[in-house]
């Protein structure tokens, strides 16, 4: 087996179950994913989206089966966790970005933190990674002071600044404006196109279509359909996911 | 106090410098004055000299105490929670002059044979702990106020949690809490003339003794008040320039 031909899995998830209580947030979801590749992960409210995005830096502990990032298995082993949260960065949807630093200070933080860099070195790389996202001339102002598509691209670079393998995001534009959601996307597709391993939850349908390598639609807190863009969105294969879908298109 | 605002740094700058000045300073007008100020200005200057010293002491302390016993309650390991509970019940239940007294005549019996206490110390550690009991419910309230999201934004980056208490929960749980904890020092310059009923000579005290030589309560206590004036003034203007410094993050 060459490592050329077939890309690496990166994340592996075997039968994962989560309970909250007597709710069944997620029941035996598995899925492979490898390296540099985009998957949109859609489905209704209340589907499991979330949680699954969140077991997988653990965020949320999993009840039973197993998650495998880049070969290292996932527990409450706290040296495990560390090294997997490097290696995983998330975005959330309502940014949480560090209010009382400044947009370089929050780019730095765990840089120096959690890689031990040295303050000159995590600064340089940050002032690189906000011109990447267009905002380079914001590094002094504090997140209050940005808008919302500014604050998520903050977030975004804030994330790339621990050069992570694998980026999730949850809902990345559906707190924001209207006029804002672009931006934010203009980046993640910039993103995707550089290679690296995205998770992405969205309600943004062309986004999925466009950018997505894969599309994973979720039911009730089990994978309906784990498929292409083309094929999910011009023949999804179960009733639920031709509802959602019919749904979505009504609310645009 | 707007100019405490604007200027957060020069206010706390200047409030420091006048409060120097003024403990170091006062002795030469008040020498100046006629009898019964003039002659006792050096023991007036003391006094406040002991009541600054107090008071930074054991606010000092009490802040430590207050950010320890608030993470204590807020522990999921009950007996540190229940010890915690009682040591803010205990302490709030009861005088204040009596917690002075209990340390004074009872700490001493149970310390190890050598170990002298001054009665200033007496006086700094039941200050310490008086003013630590009412900060602690302050700092609870400063870290339950910090958004859940920016407890998940720092460990998906992989702070450790120590980390993340460090360098998101406290700093941002002080900017809600600074309010009440610079209220609480206030009050502490004025509660340390408590101290005057273990013989510590302490403002009050140098008051009560320059009126019993002299016969003259109302000049003496005059004097002794507008002391205490100019020490709380500027007091609450080093809290009040820090909290403005602190709340840079909050403000478009
Ligand atoms: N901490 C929690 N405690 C209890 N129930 C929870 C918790 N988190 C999620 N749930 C429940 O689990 C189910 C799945 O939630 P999840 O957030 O994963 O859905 P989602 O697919 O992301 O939905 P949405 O599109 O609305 O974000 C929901 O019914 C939710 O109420
Ligand atoms: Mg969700």
């Amino acid at each position: 087996m060459s490592s050329e031909a077939i890309p690496r899995p990166i994340i592996e998830t075997r039968g994962i179950g989560k309970r909250f209580g007597s709710f069944h947030a997620l029941k035996d979801v598995s899925a492979t994913f490898h390296e540099g590749q985009v998957t949109a992960i859609v489905g209704p409210s209340g589907s499991g989206k979330s949680t699954f995005l969140r077991t997988l830096n653990r965020l949320e502990a999993h009840d039973s089966g197993e998650i495998v990032i880049d070969g290292i298995v996932l527990s409450d082993d706290i040296r495990n966790l560390n090294a997997i949260r490097r290696e995983v960065g998330m975005v959330f949807q309502s940014f949480n970005l560090f209010s009382h630093l400044t947009i370089l200070r929050n780019l730095t933080l765990a840089p120096m933190r959690v890689r031990r860099m040295a303050r000159a070195a995590a600064e340089e790389k940050a002032m690189n990674l906000l011109e990447r996202v267009g905002l380079k001339t914001q590094a002094g102002k504090y997140p209050v002071q940005l808008s919302g598509g500014q604050q998520q691209r903050v977030a975004i670079a804030r994330a790339l600044a621990m050069d992570p393998k694998v980026l999730l995001f949850d809902e990345p534009t559906s707190a924001l404006d209207p006029e804002m959601v672009n931006e934010v996307l203009a980046v993640m597709r910039e993103l995707a196109y550089s290679g690296i391993t995205m998770l992405v939850v969205t309600h943004e349908m062309g986004f999925a279509r466009e950018v997505a390598d894969r599309v994973i639609f979720f039911d009730e807190g089990v994978i309906l359909e784990d498929t292409t863009p083309e094929s999910f969105f011009s023949n999804p294969g179960h009733e639920r996911a031709r509802a959602f879908l019919s749904q979505v298109r009504h609310g645009y | 106090m707007n100019w405490t605002r604007q200027h957060p740094g020069w206010a706390m700058f200047a409030a420091m410098i006048g409060l120097l000045l003024f403990l170091w300073g006062m002795a030469l007008p008040l020498a100046a004055a006629p009898a019964p100020i003039g002659p006792a200005a050096e023991q007036f200057a003391d006094g406040a000299r002991i009541t600054v010293g107090l008071t930074l002491i054991a606010g000092s302390a009490g802040v430590l105490i207050g950010v320890l016993a608030g993470l204590g309650k807020l522990s999921n390991f009950w007996p540190l929670r229940w010890f915690c509970d009682s040591y803010v019940w205990l302490i709030r239940g009861t005088p204040l002059l009596l917690q002075i007294l209990f340390v004074w005549l009872a700490l001493p019996t149970i310390m190890p044979a050598g170990v002298e206490l001054s009665d200033f110390t007496c006086a700094a550690i039941a200050l310490s702990l008086n003013i630590g009991a009412y900060n602690t419910e302050c700092v609870r309230a400063g870290i339950l106020a910090v958004p859940h999201g920016q407890v998940e934004a720092a460990r998906a980056l992989g702070l450790t949690p120590v980390q993340t208490f460090i360098d998101v929960i406290l700093p941002q749980s002080m900017r809600v809490a600074l309010p009440a904890l610079a209220n609480n020092l206030a009050s502490l310059v004025k509660d340390s003339s408590l101290a005057y009923a273990i013989s510590v000579v302490e403002l009050t005290m140098v008051g009560y003794r320059v009126q019993a030589e002299s016969y003259q309560p109302i000049p003496v206590f005059v004097t002794i008040a507008a002391i205490y004036l100019i020490l709380t003034t500027a007091f609450t203007t080093l809290t009040a320039a820090l909290e403005a410094q602190l709340d840079v993050g909050q403000k478009r």
